[in-house]
């Protein structure tokens, strides 16, 4: 390539090739208009074979419209494309390969595809690249997946292609800098055109298509738990957690993962944390979606500052009324940033806590079973430890010297609190302790180089079930650590193969402490402690700003 | 150690479990129970499946006072196997309402419930008809039988037929009544029919307004026992016993309600034809706004039930 460029002196092939794209898309557009029913025929004009693809789509939104007529374009006139996009999420986006339209595919999560996208893979339909963390993949963005057409959804747009994103900002800016400043091609659904747009997310000069879909975009509400669903086992977690961690540590800067244990610790703080008198002393500030369960907290008087991956359905008048705590522009409403807020939970945040489906002995942990591909998204970019952070703060600090008590403290890294908390019997009573992780019989049946392990066993640093609080990072054999995690594994066939004297021993040097060592009686672990205990509750707390989507009201 | 501010037991009877509501709903320390849990009545069936049984079977039943008057009550604890019936919850029931029309006592049953429980499904199907009939007999005896309903579980499956055949229901804004579950219609009659992950659509279907606002239920109250307790204290002063003329009464008032929302599609439907002002706005009605607004428009069970 290198030999023959220097041969012809060419240097702005791929700007030509896409002057040559807009002008071919002029047959279907009135200046940057395309009109909804001739997509595909556009597509086919102006996308060409083995392009490199991006849909837009992530855990959250997706740009629909362009998913299902791109699906619709002739295999014979477009083939081999190679699909760069966070999300495998909607049935589109695997008809693309299922119809000979895609071939390639490199992702982060799949969520809801989780079982197809599995056996796409077996069967070899896909040819998978790799899956990566939302980062990773933004990041190989600008290296070597950078995309030649991006598909992208806004809120609306003006004539110049101006876009307003709305709350939901998520993936664009990012999907949009690496396509648009490369040569490559950028169209927008829209929900609507309008003269001016509340705000510009996107600058109209790097947006070349725009399409008014007449309807919003899709938006998953993926981070609503319903407070009613909470468990007294997950409360009893909740506590061991505030009580035995972020209190010990001072945790004020920290991410929250998805699951209903971090959830009840939302709805836990004030109460039980109040009570403990943490306002102001933990819980700050965040990096996290605007979770409906975090209102109480808020309205309370605990977060100070929250900056968001996305948006979430129901919390965009609730964001806007409370900027003082939310990032929100111009126009009132929230800016999200994805690739923003992850770098900023990765470095920014003494403490990950999240919930997995499988822990094992060595303390790696993953969401894989042996039929599902759920993807990473961003979990293990919150709950891994950054080699590059060199700013100190206390719990950083204080974990880096528990794990290593020997290095003289100005040579020493700190560490950042990584946390599986689960109960030690999931969803239908499945263990959440094993033996083997199956995303290792995943990776041996698809022959991939590496399991889809999502937290790695040497960034976790407390594993907290309703047994108790395991600290690995005080552990100092590998013998040390097994039992650790056996020592907090209850029941299961894990937790039963213990060896109770050393696991005796690990509780007196308090790398095991039992919920009476914390001065918790499991007895208190009540859902009358729960500061909401319905999404009812949590709509009231917000004043009636909060509006649940249909799906979770009860009234 | 720390004082936990732990809200009251009673505040939330959705929140509660069957001795909780008990404990909130009848006078201070005057239930007696009879076959509690200390005589391990527990479900023969469940063993067989390897599931764990409750020394109750998920059903407190006995004798207490309420506003000084004397009567028997019922709690299901849908935590347990979804408050469904099985063979001993079932007998247990049939028992109390049986001894009920012999002793010509007041009943008050606190409704959680599925319905049937599948894994003894026939012995549960036999317990419903039983209290079917006992609930006929304890009215035609001059009992009155006192539903309320207000809990996670709703009032499903036989539950809500038992309901059907009560003298006065009572239920909150989180109570849920019908016999098919939202999922089985969904699973039956597909997702056009009845989308069961559209929890507003239940509620505005199956839900304690819903059933207020056309007849299918006496009283509505706040999801509190103070709320449920004066609702059933003066629901015991009115008596009504079980006749012919009542039944006939009843299966007027049931055809004329097919009559005039059988083709309706959802709820709003319905409150529109009542007249209702603003039936996209009812749901999130507070509770007296919505009794002001239900007033002069419901349906009513007057002289029937």
């Amino acid at each position: 390539m290198h030999t023959k460029r220097m041969a012809m002196t060419k240097w702005n092939e791929q700007r030509a090739a896409r002057a040559d794209r807009i002008s071919a898309g002029q047959a279907y557009a009135d200046g940057k208009m395309v009109p909804a029913g001739r997509l595909t025929e556009f597509f086919e004009t102006v996308i060409r074979s083995g392009d490199r693809v991006c849909i837009e789509g992530d855990n959250q939104k997706q740009a629909d419209l362009l998913a299902k007529a791109l699906a619709n374009v002739a295999p014979e006139r477009i083939h081999d494309l190679h699909m760069v996009q966070s999300g495998v999420v909607l049935p589109e986006h695997l008809d693309l390969f299922d119809k000979g339209i895609a071939r390639r595919l490199d992702f982060s999560y799949s969520g809801p595809q989780s079982a197809r996208i599995a056996r796409m893979l077996f069967g070899g339909q896909i040819e998978l690249g790799a899956v990566h963390t939302y980062l990773e993949l933004f990041a190989r963005y600008f290296i070597d997946l950078t995309p030649n057409v991006a598909l992208i959804a806004a809120v609306s747009a003006d004539r110049e292609g101006n876009l307003y994103t709305g709350p939901n900002t998520e993936d664009t800016p990012t999907v949009v800098e690496a396509t648009s400043f490369k040569d490559g091609l950028v169209i927008a659904q829209v929900g609507e055109i309008v003269d001016r747009v509340p705000r510009v997310d996107i600058p109209g000069d790097l947006v070349h298509f725009v399409v008014d879909a007449k309807a919003p975009f899709y938006v998953e509400p993926l981070f609503t738990r319903d407070p009613a669903a909470v468990t007294e086992t997950q409360i009893l977690t909740a506590m061991l957690a505030i009580k035995g961690l972020y209190a010990p540590y001072g945790v004020k800067r920290l991410n929250h993962g998805i699951g209903f244990s971090t959830a009840a610790i939302e709805l836990l703080l004030p109460t039980y944390g109040e009570a403990l008198g943490l306002r102001g002393k933990i819980c700050s500030h965040f990096a996290l979606n605007p979770h409906p369960t975090l209102i109480p907290a808020i309205e309370a008087g605990w977060v100070e500052q929250i900056h968001c991956f996305g948006s979430e359905v129901g919390m965009e008048d609730y964001v806007a009324a409370r900027s003082d705590v939310f990032f929100t522009g111009p126009d009132g409403s929230l800016r999200s940033n994805r690739a923003f807020c992850q770098t900023a939970g990765l470095y920014a945040c003494d403490m990950f806590i999240g919930s997995t489906l499988q822990i094992d002995l060595a303390g790696h942990s993953s969401t894989v079973t042996t039929s599902r591909i759920a993807g990473f998204g961003g979990a293990p970019n919150m709950g891994s430890d950054p080699h590059g952070r060199r700013h100190p703060s206390a719990p950083w600090l204080q974990a880096g010297a528990e794990a290593d008590s020997t290095s003289p403290a100005p040579l020493r890294r700190g560490r950042k609190l990584v946390v599986q908390i689960g109960e030690t019997f999931g969803d239908k009573n499945v263990p959440l302790f094993v033996e083997q992780l199956d995303a290792l019989a995943l990776a041996q049946k698809l022959g991939l180089d590496l399991a889809p392990v999502m937290v790695y066993g040497d960034d976790v640093t407390h594993i907290v079930t309703e047994e108790g609080i395991a600290n690995l990072l005080l552990c100092r054999t590998v013998d040390e650590r097994e039992q650790a995690i056996r020592g907090v594994a209850g029941y299961t066939d894990i937790g039963r193969q213990r060896d109770r004297k050393m696991v005796e021993r690990l509780r007196e040097r308090r790398i095991i402490q039992r919920p009476e060592d914390l001065g918790i009686n499991p007895l208190d672990a009540d859902r009358s402690l729960l500061a909401a205990r319905s999404i009812k509750d949590l709509m009231l707390a917000s004043g009636g700003l909060y509006k649940p989507p249909s799906r979770f009201r009860n009234w | 150690m720390t004082a936990l501010p732990h809200h009251n037991a009673s505040t939330s009877w959705f929140e509660a479990t069957a001795r909780q509501r008990l404990a909130a709903l009848l006078d201070h320390k005057s239930f007696a129970e009879f076959l509690g849990p200390e005589q391990r009545e527990t479900s023969p069936h469940l063993g067989l499946f390897d599931l764990p049984r409750q020394f109750d079977d998920g059903i407190v039943v006995g004798r207490a006072r309420l506003d000084n008057r004397p009567i028997f009550v019922a709690a299901q604890e849908g935590r347990f196997m979804g408050g469904a019936f099985g063979e001993v919850h079932g007998a247990k029931l049939t028992g109390l309402l049986r001894a009920a029309g012999i002793h010509r006592q007041d009943v008050v049953l606190l409704f959680d419930t599925g319905g049937v429980r599948l894994q003894e499904a026939n012995a549960g199907e036999l317990a419903i008809s039983e209290i079917i009939r006992a609930i006929v007999e304890a009215r035609i005896a001059g009992c009155s039988v006192i539903g309320l309903i207000g809990g996670r579980a709703g009032c499903y499956g036989g539950g809500g037929i038992i309901a059907g055949c009560c003298s006065h229901l009572i239920v909150s804004e989180q109570g849920r009544i019908s016999v098919s579950g939202p999922e089985v219609i969904e699973t039956n009659r597909g997702v056009e029919e009845f989308d069961s992950r559209d929890r507003a659509f239940v509620w505005r279907t199956m839900g304690g307004k819903h059933r207020y606002l056309i007849g299918g239920a006496d009283d509505f109250v706040n999801d509190n026992a103070d709320g449920f307790r004066a609702a059933t204290i003066a629901a015991l002063a009115k008596r009504q016993p079980l006749t012919t003329s009542v039944l006939e009464a009843e299966q007027k008032r049931l055809a004329n309600r097919l009559d005039r929302f059988g083709q309706a599609q959802d709820g709003i439907d319905v409150w529109t034809a009542l007249g209702i002002t603003d039936p996209v706005g009812l749901p999130g009605s507070a509770t007296e706004a919505f009794l002001e607004q239900a007033l002069d428009k419901r349906e009513n069970a007057n002289g029937a039930r």
